[in-house]
């Protein structure tokens, strides 16, 4: 058999062992330095380069066998994705770009930021084919992503802040913490070695051998070692002053929280061992690795991250006893670890396209614990709904691939259809999906849950059993070549690949499973059927049509294959197999039932029971519904037309849950006093599953809004929660709460907010219901209660923001005061302040309160009952609050953005999401501006300007190096607001410059130059530590203003320097300045370790200094800064590169400076010839050069830490490198 | 008491020298005049009185006839021979009768229920009974309500009120927001909210409500384990409920110290101590106590 290229044979070696030795881990720098060594095989004698990941990372030293040094480079494409060429700004231009400079440094590709040179003189060690051991000395200084430091503003030590740092990784990140083959097809076994202080506890993967105090008794040291292969982004690192938890069930699993969080620990992780019984059980294999971990920290951005024997976890999934809502979705996210430990660390996967494999078994495993656990009816609610989420997405966005690595086998020439050759339609989406650090987050989320559907999908085709046999295969194999030697080449058994996973199915259960994998796996997409039917009394039959209308819209693909209709007749549940061929397919289905002879017999139902049904609604007909793929077997989309009665008796008398559920969904259409009476009945049966109730409220909701005409009696509902919930001797008032019974909890949690929805005639909530929750307020009392009424009182919350309209009468040109505000507003607003005030005092569990309580508010003030106002949110927003609180706030200002923003507000939203010190904000942030824009794609916005796209075109391009999540979430976000074309607002060069306006930007005094250059040398060097400030003035670029004032300031780069706080506009600013800035960077940490070199230099170029100039810019021959700049900088580069060798080889910084010092003269000068030009300059050009320097800016972190200095290309610029 | 009955006699002794005087034909005297023939009146009257008790005892009675009044009378040395005349003399003037009201309204003033009469058993010279919620259970407070309806009613009023009150004084106290354009934030103040750190502390250690639930969870760990073990000698167990509590106690503490035995996780061993620092640290020790 041919060998296919994939991801574990690309490169040429093997990596047998990997040390990673941490030493310096300083929360007050939050800073790394360490070391790791990588011990490879090389597979070919002719072994020269060795491609490796690391980013972020500065590079001190790269030695081989600890003897030899080795030359290196480093380059990062995604410090500048668009490579100069910045004329473009469209999204189809870009994501060729991105998908290019993320394969540019994939590892699967045999690609890495770091190429690591063997030197002539040590080639030997390849040819003798024996291991290479590649050691490496690096830094990190103040990470900005992969590595998260949460050091509390607080007073006390470290320790008594909770002070604590952890790596989190969106897919495959480790790069960013230490250099390493950053594939999930690179197994190998690992020794890590963390030293930390005394108070703190290093938690990572692998076994904890020991742990030993430093000479000074100040730090520990902690040993892991890693017996079993893993992959380098399977390893994690978590410190801090945890309290430890051994599990009192199982002693190899420890549980890690942080200061006196440890009674919700206990009560948390108390069932975890379930999740592990359960799997091994399920599995009938062993856990494979000896211990387990989990550390819950703060400000993490996902919920679970699992890796090699620990998973991550955030800490706000603790809880105590008292609280319900919670404890379902911690217990699944901790099962989901633990599934993780199984598919995903244990078994990794071949490519990074087999991922769905991994995502969607531990899913898949989950969902079967959660089926143990919560039942069959939660599940399959769970799977329900991640149904429709995957086809709601894949509508909106395009069909998922789950494995895009192949295309499809072409259809056999035998089938039925005459074979047209396959082609893959496009899925079209805006970003590229062949590699993950491009593809949209909220596309990775749904991928998951499509794997997850998959793969139960397989399970129904080939029977849970062997499904099973098929994951215990794989892991026995797995567990076999852990055992062995990396000799044994056994260790691609621990790689999971969809091919892989065919066979095994194939060897285990004898089915060829590849035309499934072709359709479901290696095709996007889902069916979408609409069935029709018509009752044929004479013949007794039943024709079914189903049709397939829409095949070609996004996301939507033709289903060819066999199809379940389940028809409920009088005589019982009748299944019936059709094929589906074409876009219509007709049957007609003999009834088994005479219609309606024998009325008192009780009706079979599919569960095998008998039941009573009243049969007055029906017509002569003998079908009771219809249902189409009950099981969910299919990836699909399904509309039944059927009467309202037969949705109501489908409702009321069949037993599975979805099939009630879609009959609620169904019944919002049929507003009828049946209808009416169904969901009262629903809502009031004991027997039915608590969430079909629950919707089946909101559902009367809508059915009693569209009768308000005809309603009779109390609002809908009263009478039912009277009867729940009102104490014996007086309905009126609430029992006090007691929420031992969990169904009638969430009962009593939703139909008040169910009821809060209805409106009467005037279209506003008739006022009983409004003084039926103002008494719920008032008479709510828990003290006798085992639970917390957190959740309940938020829900009250929410339901009086449901009560709210849009205000009558506008008094225009009046302020709105607390005086003129309606009674009914006042009562609103008296209770939202009082439990938004007492939660200052007496906060509840996650601030549940708090959160409804601003959501409330936004609705007051969206309504006009309030006025809108913004600074209240922004100061909920503000970091320090709680995070539940902090996004409930952000939802309220991205909102107010949306409907009467200022561009300050957005730029305040901006600013947030590219500085804020939580990385969960930052995203969670950037997409609530994806479902809510700003403003309408299109549509003529006071927000459209050219200074958002420059804006967040430079932050995709060049800014988010570090972070793939937060640009692919930015790319979403550019997608929502200007399409896969280019921005409307952008002005398209040429009329721009007939059509603007001139506008001359008084430039400063040219002296001002002179004045500051000495002070440049001198101030350089504190400036290097506040990276951060640096950048989080970057946003300010974007305003008309300070643009101008980043015109001016370009000429004086002494200034520049000093002033770099402020005003960090340019690019070519930032060049210079980190040419200089590099040189400070290290001077504390880096004396410690052997081996650094004087400068920053031999560790890399700078980002676009070696950026082709645009032509055209060349031609014009124009005075704009930037190509200009751009000379400069190349010159100044090839300076550096010049003494690259002398810095290699132990020179000081000393003359490094002093080639600065060269350079910065001749910028000088050059800078003032270009200001007498800039000022000849149009506005407009201004203008587009500052859209350029946008581009061109570059992060500054990666900059300053002086590891980073991409090259445009690195193939064009390859030959300007020579290294000894 | 005293006090008062002898002032009230007092009284009635000045009444009475106020009336011979003014049969006497005086028309006003002097306070301490009237005050000093007062003293020497209830001097006389109280010698006689003694010494017509004495008589009276010295002839082994207990009360007093009128022949002791006249022995001591005579004795005293006061001719009695036309007392008789001088009681029935036509000018006397008559004292109003004693008024008795004073005296018992001054009694009722701290009298709580109706006195009981003495029963029968008991003499009736004896003082009379006290007030009756002295030795009877009496309601001392009203009935309190009973009704469901108005108790919630009242809790739910107080509590809210009790928030208010709280919530305005912390809002008055502190920053506020407002969510009105103007300042004036008096009718729906909103407590200013200030930045914790760490924030998730606060949000997860919950302080609305305290449960006391947590004691039975601490201990739910050993008692599952508790409920295997006994579950191979529950027949024994069930016999014997008496002694079970006892050797419940007793695995308890047993299975915590095996618990504590077997438990051998990485992470509770203490950390090494490098072996070149280890003599280098005793003697440190040494030189440190040495120095001491």
């Amino acid at each position: 058999m041919k060998k296919e290229r994939t991801a574990d044979n690309s490169r040429p070696f093997k990596l047998a062992h990997q040390v990673v030795s941490l030493t310096g881990i300083s929360f007050q720098r939050k800073s790394i330095i360490g070391m790791v060594e990588l011990t490879i095989v090389p597979l070919r004698d002719t072994l020269r380069l060795i491609h490796l990941n690391a980013k972020q990372c500065r590079i001190y030293k790269v030695c081989l066998n600890e003897s030899y040094e080795a030359p290196f480079q480093y380059f990062d494409p995604f410090l500048d994705i668009s490579q100069g060429d910045d004329r473009q700004r469209s999204l189809e231009f870009f994501s060729n770009l991105h998908l290019a400079a993320a394969q540019k440094v994939d590892p699967d590709n045999n690609a890495g930021e770091l190429l690591v040179q063997i030197p002539p003189d040590a080639a030997h060690l390849v040819e003798e084919g024996k291991n290479l051991r590649v050691g490496i000395e690096f830094s990190l200084e103040q990470p900005q992503g992969g590595v998260h430091f949460v050091v509390p503003n607080c007073p006390g030590t470290l320790a008594e802040r909770g002070a604590h740092m952890y790596t989190y990784s969106y897919e495959n990140s480790s790069r960013l913490w230490f250099p390493c083959v950053d594939s999930f097809a690179e197994p190998c076994t690992w020794k890590l070695e963390f030293t930390v202080d005394d108070a703190m506890t290093a938690v990572s993967c692998g076994d904890l051998v020991e742990v030993v105090y430093t000479p000074d008794m100040r730090k520990k040291t902690f040993h892991y070692v890693l017996n079993l292969p893993a992959c380098a982004p399977n390893i994690a690192l978590a410190v801090g002053p945890f309290e430890i938890f051994v599990d009192p069930y199982m002693h190899e699993v420890t549980h890690f929280c942080l200061p006196q969080l440890l009674p919700s620990l206990k009560v948390s992780a108390k069932y975890m061992h379930e999740a592990f019984e359960f799997y091994e059980e399920t599995l009938s294999n062993r856990y494979p690795y000896s211990c387990y971990k989990q550390v819950f920290v703060d400000e993490i951005d996902e919920d679970i991250n699992a890796y090699a024997t620990m998973s991550i976890l955030n800490t706000n999934l603790l809880h105590s006893t008292a609280i319900i809502d919670q404890v379902y979705i911690t217990k699944k996210a901790m099962a989901q670890a633990v599934a993780e430990q199984f598919f995903g660390c244990f078994i990794s996967m071949q490519n990074w396209s087999d991922t769905w494999l991994p995502k969607g078994i531990s899913t898949y495993l989950t969902g079967l614990y959660a089926k143990k656990c919560f039942g069959n009816n939660e599940y399959r609610e769970w799977i329900q709904s991640e149904l429709r989420e995957v086809v709601k997405y894949e509508e909106r966005f395009g069909g998922i691939i789950l494995d895009p690595s192949q295309p499809p086998a072409p259809l056999p020439v035998t089938a039925n259809t005459p074979a047209p050759t396959p082609r893959i339609p496009d899925p079209g989406f805006y970003f590229p999906i062949r590699n993950l650090h491009t593809m949209s987050p909220r596309y990775i989320e749904v991928l998951r849950k499509k794997a997850h559907l998959v793969i139960r999908m397989l399970e129904h085709r080939i029977g849970q059993e062997l499904l099973l046999q098929v994951f215990n295969k794989q892991l026995s194999l797995a567990t076999n070549a852990a055992q062995q030697k990396i000799d044994s080449g056994l260790w691609s058994h621990m790689l999971i690949s969809t091919n892989v996973f065919t066979k095994a199915i194939f060897t285990v259960t004898g089915k060829d499973m590849a035309v499934f994998i072709d359709q479901w796996v290696r095709t996007g997409g889902h069916a979408k059927f609409t069935l029709s039917f018509v009752f044929n009394r004479k013949r007794n039959t039943v024709e079914l049509e189903i049709r397939q209308d829409i095949t070609h819209q996004k996301g939507i693909r033709k289903y060819v294959g066999p199809l379940l209709v389940n028809i409920q007749e009088l005589d019982g549940t009748f299944k019936h197999t059709l094929q589906i061929e074409g876009t219509v397919a007709k049957a007609d289905i003999t009834c088994h039932s005479k219609s309606r002879r024998n009325k008192k017999k009780k009706i079979p139902l599919c569960t095998g029971e008998e039941v009573d049904m009243d049969l007055s609604a029906m017509d002569d007909s003998p079908v009771l519904w219809i249902r189409l793929d009950p099981d969910m077997t299919l990836m699909r989309a399904v509309q039944i037309e059927q009467p309202d009665y037969q949705w109501q008796y489908q409702l009321r008398h069949e037993r599975d849950v979805t099939a009630q559920l879609e009959a609620i969904e169904a019944l919002q259409n049929h507003s009828t006093p049946a209808t009416r009476l169904a969901l009262t009945d629903t809502i009031e049966n004991e027997h039915c599953y608590y969430k079909v109730r629950l919707r089946a409220a909101h559902c009367l909701t809508k059915v009693a809004n569209a009768m308000v005409a005809t309603w009779a009696g109390p609002p809908a509902m009263l009478a039912i929660f009277r009867k729940l919930f009102g104490s014996a001797s007086c309905r009126r008032i609430i029992k006090q709460n007691n929420f031992t019974n969990f169904q009638h909890y969430f009962l009593q949690k939703t139909i008040p907010v169910a009821m809060a929805g209805l409106r009467n005639a005037h279209g506003i909530c008739p006022p009983e219901v409004l003084s039926f929750l103002m008494d719920l307020f008032k008479y709510n009392d828990n003290s006798k209660n085992r639970y917390s009424d957190n959740y309940y009182r938020a829900a009250l919350i929410e339901a009086l923001g449901a009560t709210v309209t849009p205000v009558i009468s506008i008094q225009l040109g009046t302020a709105i005061t607390a005086e003129s505000l309606s009674i009914d507003t006042k009562a609103i607003l008296e209770e939202v302040t009082r439990h938004l005030n007492l939660e200052k005092l007496l906060p509840c569990y996650k601030y549940t309160v708090s959160v409804v309580c601003l959501k409330v508010i936004r609705t007051l003030q969206k309504f006009g009952h309030l006025p809108s106002n913004p600074l209240l949110f922004r100061e909920y927003a503000s970091y320090g609050q709680f995070i539940d609180v902090r996004i409930a706030a952000l939802t309220a200002l991205v909102d107010f953005t949306k409907v009467d923003g200022k561009w300050e507000d957005l730029e305040f939203l901006l600013d947030m999401a590219e500085n804020d010190p939580h990385p969960g904000v930052r995203h969670r942030l950037v997409r609530l501006m994806v479902e809510n824009p700003p403003f309408e794609r299109a549509h003529k916005h006071r927000l459209d300007k050219p200074e958002l796209v420059n804006r967040i075109w430079n932050l995709i391009n060049c800014m988010l190096s570090h972070d793939p999540k937060l640009r692919c979430d930015l790319v979403d976000l550019y997608y929502t607001l200007y399409g896969t074309k280019m921005p409307l607002c952008i002005p398209i060069p040429e009329l721009a410059m007939l059509t603007k306006p001139k506008k001359v930007v008084p430039l400063p005094c040219s002296n001002n130059d002179e004045l500051l250059i000495p002070m440049s040398h001198i101030k350089s060097e504190p400036i290097n530590e506040p990276d951060i400030n640096n950048v989080s003035v970057n946003k300010r670029k974007a305003s008309p203003i300070k643009e101008e004032s980043g015109i001016s300031n370009v000429p004086e780069h002494g200034a520049e320097v000093k002033r770099q706080k402020q005003h960090h506009d340019d690019q070519r600013t930032n060049c210079n300045i980190d040419g200089k800035t590099k040189s400070e960077y290290y001077s504390d940490n880096s004396a410690s370790l052997p081996g650094i070199l004087g400068t920053g230099g031999p560790v890399g170029f700078e980002p676009g200094m070696f950026k082709k100039e645009p032509d055209d810019a060349k031609t014009k021959g124009d005075a704009t800064n930037k190509p200009k700049k751009k000379k400069k900088d190349k010159k100044k580069h090839k300076h550096k590169h010049k003494h690259k060798h002398d810095h290699k080889h132990g020179k000081d910084k000393d003359k490094k400076d002093k080639d600065k010092g060269k350079d910065k003269d001749k910028e000088k000068d050059k800078d003032k010839d270009k200001e007498t030009k800039d000022k000849e300059k149009d506005k407009d050009r201004n203008n587009k050069e500052k859209d350029q320097s946008g581009l061109l800016k570059v992060k500054e972190e990666t900059l300053s830490s002086a590891s980073s200095s991409p090259s445009p290309d690195a193939s064009t610029v390859m030959s300007e490198f020579n290294f000894p | 008491m005293d006090v008062q009955t002898s002032s009230t006699r007092r009284k009635i002794l000045s009444h009475a020298i106020c009336s011979i005087l003014t049969e006497c034909g005086f028309e006003s005297c002097e306070k301490g005049a009237l005050e000093t023939l007062t003293e020497m009146l209830q001097s006389l009257l109280c010698e006689i009185g003694e010494s017509a008790r004495n008589y009276c005892e010295l002839s082994g009675r207990t009360e007093i006839l009128v022949a002791d009044v006249l022995l001591a009378l005579v004795n005293a040395g006061i001719r009695m021979d036309n007392m008789h005349l001088y009681g029935l003399r036509a000018n006397r003037t008559l004292l109003p009768p004693l008024q008795q009201q004073t005296l018992t309204k001054q009694l009722n003033i701290l009298q709580a229920g109706v006195k009981q009469n003495h029963p029968s058993h008991i003499p009736s010279h004896l003082p009379p009974l006290p007030d009756p919620h002295a030795y009877i259970r009496t309601p001392t407070h009203k009935q309190p309500v009973t009704e469901y309806e108005a108790i919630r009613e009242k809790a739910a009023t107080q509590k809210r009120d009790i928030e208010r009150a709280l919530t305005r004084f912390t809002a008055k106290t502190g920053k506020t927001h407002s969510l009105f354009l103007k300042d004036d934030n008096s009718m729906f103040p909103l407590i200013g909210c200030v930045p914790q750190f760490p924030s998730y502390l606060s949000a997860l250690l919950p302080q609305d409500q305290i449960f006391d639930s947590d004691s039975d969870l601490e201990a739910s760990p050993v008692k599952k384990k508790k409920e295997k073990e006994p579950e191979n000698k529950s027949k024994d167990g069930n016999k014997e409920a008496g002694n079970n509590n006892q050797k419940d106690n007793v695995e308890q503490s047993e299975e915590s110290n095996t618990q504590a035995d077997v438990i051998d996780n990485p992470y509770l061993r203490p950390g090494k101590i490098p072996k070149n620092k280890l003599p280098h640290m005793s003697r440190a020790n040494e030189s440190g106590v040495l120095s001491f």
